[in-house]
């Protein structure tokens, strides 16, 4: 029977791609490494010394090759598949939204994550935190508050006293009277803030305006990556939109150009 | 001196674990049970307590009288539970666990009693952070295999090794106390108490400034070279009611273990103010409200000799003030396990692979995440992960529910799904089904589930799982 044959060839398929997470998740390790040489992914085993005290952006030897040219001394890097979209990596003190949740939000923060920073994830309670590290963002260095409740902005305020890069799924339209009390503590505390949602006035903004998986079709094959086109545009300098392709994820679960990728694939599929 | 005082232990199987909030609620009633028999009750954490057994088992009898009575009361409760009687805690403990309902080690005999036990259940102990790591691994490669092997050791080879952590197991594995009492009480009252005024009527600003406190009482320890290994926490309501337990831990109790264990006692004692609740949200209460909380006072009520603890050079957990400082804050406004920090785990589902630890607490996780866990999701995983999964209809092209099979054979590819009673969608492509068969072997725990990959008209990637011949979404790849 074809269809009886077809279904057994998808779960051996199976067996063996359980191999390949495996990969997957040494290259989280290798990535978090290099952010902090000591450095792994298992929490009970944190990074070293105190991230705050070691670490300076101009001097990180990793900042450079981390994003795409080096980040201006009040920016936060970005991973280098997104140095395109943001040539300045994530302004100090802006509000970058990226329209809905989904893995868009945690690649942003991953760069600056891998460089080092803490991250928080406010508003989130179904993150799945495998899908992050997978990015490069490094759990070690994250605080996740589920629900903030009706008290976000506080808690906001609160997270980016001690994390450099606040990933925000607000509750609702946030009033302009609250956003602009969020945005005077991120200038004054030189952070940033991810929203997963619509943030009038956000200084960039970041959408997937499509999307494909590939590696998959009817009854055959499983999701292996997926292609997007990401749309940037914001305001001054970043006014211009540009748009890019990206693996998000790409095999492997991290993020990349998807022009350089499509030789890989070829090669694993 | 004799050896070790005579310890019963009452030990709770099955006790759900601490995170869960109605574990140290429901305690307290097997507390306040055991507590009708003998006075000085040591909790040692939600699911067993301690008593001293020698006075109470003079009174009833003999120390299996007195096994007996406490688990007759018990189990009258409602609640099982076994007991274990044994020269100090560490082998009452191990009694309390051993299959029988009750197991009484006769004195003197704690060393022949725990001999045939592996080296590992000194997890279950607590030993000193840094120089413990790894011990109980280490131990067995180097031919250590049961703690009889380590008590016929010498004890100066057990220290050279591995530090304090390898005296208090050589102790242990002897059967003696795992720290000599400090002889005699401090003469100064190293005692601290804090004042709520107003009262505070929630337990969440008790419990943080019982962080605070519980520094202060460290710090004053500290001073003198003591360290606490049993607290007495002591409540005192508006309305003048009293409330004190004793909490023992042979782990140095820290700051954040002690006011865990007030929110714990806070939790047992007033039912009906939960530590999760909101500030601001008004309690709706039935029986009569206990007045908010005047008065809390820490009294350190067994004190050890410190021997100091030294912090890694590098790898020691670090989590910088700054951080700490925003974190606790957040916990204050809305309750400690409000601020999680993801720990690896171990698991096939996607939610299964992340357990999440309230700020501040080292808990490892009960799946260890470097096992190889075979048929767990494949690369990439989902940034989407449904804390319950979704319900779901999937039907095929004819409009009929897809099944599948014990066998794992599909009724019909399938063609169109709903999530959660949302609009129906073509799916134009899918994977699967990958069966799984989870924990057969406890059937509370057993899960068989089929897991499939589906990709929808509007591009969208779902995770979803059929058992019990329901479909659920388990995931959504964004």
């Amino acid at each position: 029977m074809a269809s009886n044959s077809a279904v057994t060839l998808t779960y051996i398929e199976f067996m063996f791609d359980s191999v390949k997470v495996k990969a997957g998740i040494t290259r989280v390790t290798r990535l978090s490494a290099r952010g902090n040489a000591a450095d792994v992914l298992a929490v009970g085993n944190p990074p070293a010394g105190n991230p705050w005290a070691s670490y300076r952006w101009g001097g990180n030897p990793w900042a450079g090759s981390l994003a795409a040219g080096n980040p201006p001394a009040g920016a936060l890097p970005v991973l280098p598949a997104l140095g395109e979209l943001l040539p300045g990596g994530l302004a100090r003190g802006s509000v970058v939204a990226a329209g809905r949740w989904g893995l868009l939000c945690l690649a942003l923060a991953a760069g600056a994550s891998v460089a080092g920073a803490w991250c928080a994830v406010a508003g989130v309670p179904q993150l799945g935190v495998s899908a992050a590290a997978a990015v490069g963002l490094d759990p070690a260095r994250m605080l996740l508050v589920a629900d903030p409740g009706t008290a976000w902005p506080q808690v906001v305020a609160s997270l980016l006293d001690g994390c450099e890069l606040v990933l925000l799924r607000p509750p609702g339209h946030a009033p302009a009277q609250v956003r602009r009390r969020v945005e005077a503590v991120l200038r004054r505390c030189g952070g940033v803030l991810v929203v997963a949602g619509d943030w009038d006035g956000a200084q960039a903004r970041l959408l997937v305006t499509r999307q494909e998986w590939a590696g998959i079709e009817a009854g055959h094959g499983r999701l292996r990556a997926r292609r997007v086109l990401v749309v940037a545009d914001g305001r001054g300098a970043a006014a211009r939109p540009r748009t890019q392709w990206l693996w998000l994820p790409g095999p492997d679960g991290s993020v990349g150009l998807a022009d350089q990728a499509v030789t890989e694939m070829q090669d694993t599929g | 001196m004799g050896g070790p005082a005579r310890v019963l232990v009452v030990w709770c199987p099955e006790w759900p674990v601490p995170p869960d909030p109605d574990a140290a609620r429901t305690f307290e009633q097997v507390v306040s049970l055991v507590e009708e028999l003998c006075p000085k009750v040591e909790v040692l954490w939600p699911g067993a307590c301690a008593i001293g057994a020698r006075g109470p088992a003079r009174y009833f009898g003999g120390e299996e009288a007195l096994a007996g009575k406490i688990i007759e009361a018990v189990t009258g409760g409602g609640f099982a539970c076994q007991a274990g009687i044994a020269d100090g805690l560490f082998a009452a403990q191990l009694a309390a666990r051993a299959a029988a309902p009750v197991t009484v080690v006769p004195p003197g005999q704690a060393r022949e009693f725990l001999a045939p036990y592996p080296v590992g259940v000194l997890d279950t102990a607590d030993l000193p952070r840094p120089d413990s790591e790894g011990m109980t691994e280490l131990l067995p490669r180097l031919g250590v295999v049961t703690l009889g092997d380590l008590a016929r050791l010498p004890a100066s080879q057990a220290v050279n090794r591995f530090g304090v952590a390898g005296g208090i197991a050589h102790r242990l594995a002897r059967g003696l106390d795992p720290r000599p009492l400090a002889a005699r009480p401090p003469s100064a009252d190293l005692s601290v108490s804090t004042e709520f005024d107003p009262p505070a009527p929630l337990a969440e600003p008790v419990v943080f400034a019982a962080k605070a406190l519980a520094e202060r009482m460290h710090a004053g320890l500290a001073a003198r070279g003591l360290a606490c290994v049993r607290v007495r926490v002591h409540v005192i309501s508006e309305d003048g009611q009293e409330h004190a337990r004793l909490w023992r831990h042979d782990g140095l109790l820290s700051a954040l273990a002690v006011a865990e264990r007030v929110r714990w006692q806070l939790a047992g004692w007033r039912p009906d103010t939960p530590a999760e609740r909101r500030p601001g949200e008004a309690g709706h209460q039935d029986e009569v409200q206990p007045g908010g909380i005047t008065l809390l006072s820490l009294i350190p009520d067994q004190v050890v000799r410190a021997y100091g603890r030294q912090l890694g050079l590098w790898g020691d957990a670090v989590v910088s003030d700054r951080v700490a400082r925003a974190a606790l804050r957040v916990q204050a406004m809305l309750g400690h396990s409000a601020v999680t920090r993801p720990v690896p785990a171990g698991g096939r589902g996607p939610a299964e692979q992340a357990a999440l630890i309230p700020f501040g607490d080292t808990r490892d996780p009960e799946r260890p995440p470097d096992r190889p866990w075979p048929g767990r999701i494949p690369a990439p995983v989902p940034a989407t992960v449904c804390q319950d999964p979704l319900p779901a209809r999937v039907t095929d092209a004819g409009g009929a529910p897809v099944t599948v099979t014990g066998r794992a054979r599909l009724s019909a590819p399938p063609a169109r799904m709903s999530a959660s009673g949302g609009p129906w969608l073509a799916i134009t492509a899918w994977a699967g089904p990958w069966p799984v068969a989870e924990r057969w072997w406890r059937p509370q725990a057993a899960r068989r589930r089929a897991r499939f990959q589906l990709v929808t008209e509007d591009g969208a990637a779902w995770l979803a799982a059929v058992q019990d011949g329901r479909w659920q979404i388990e995931a959504r790849y964004d």
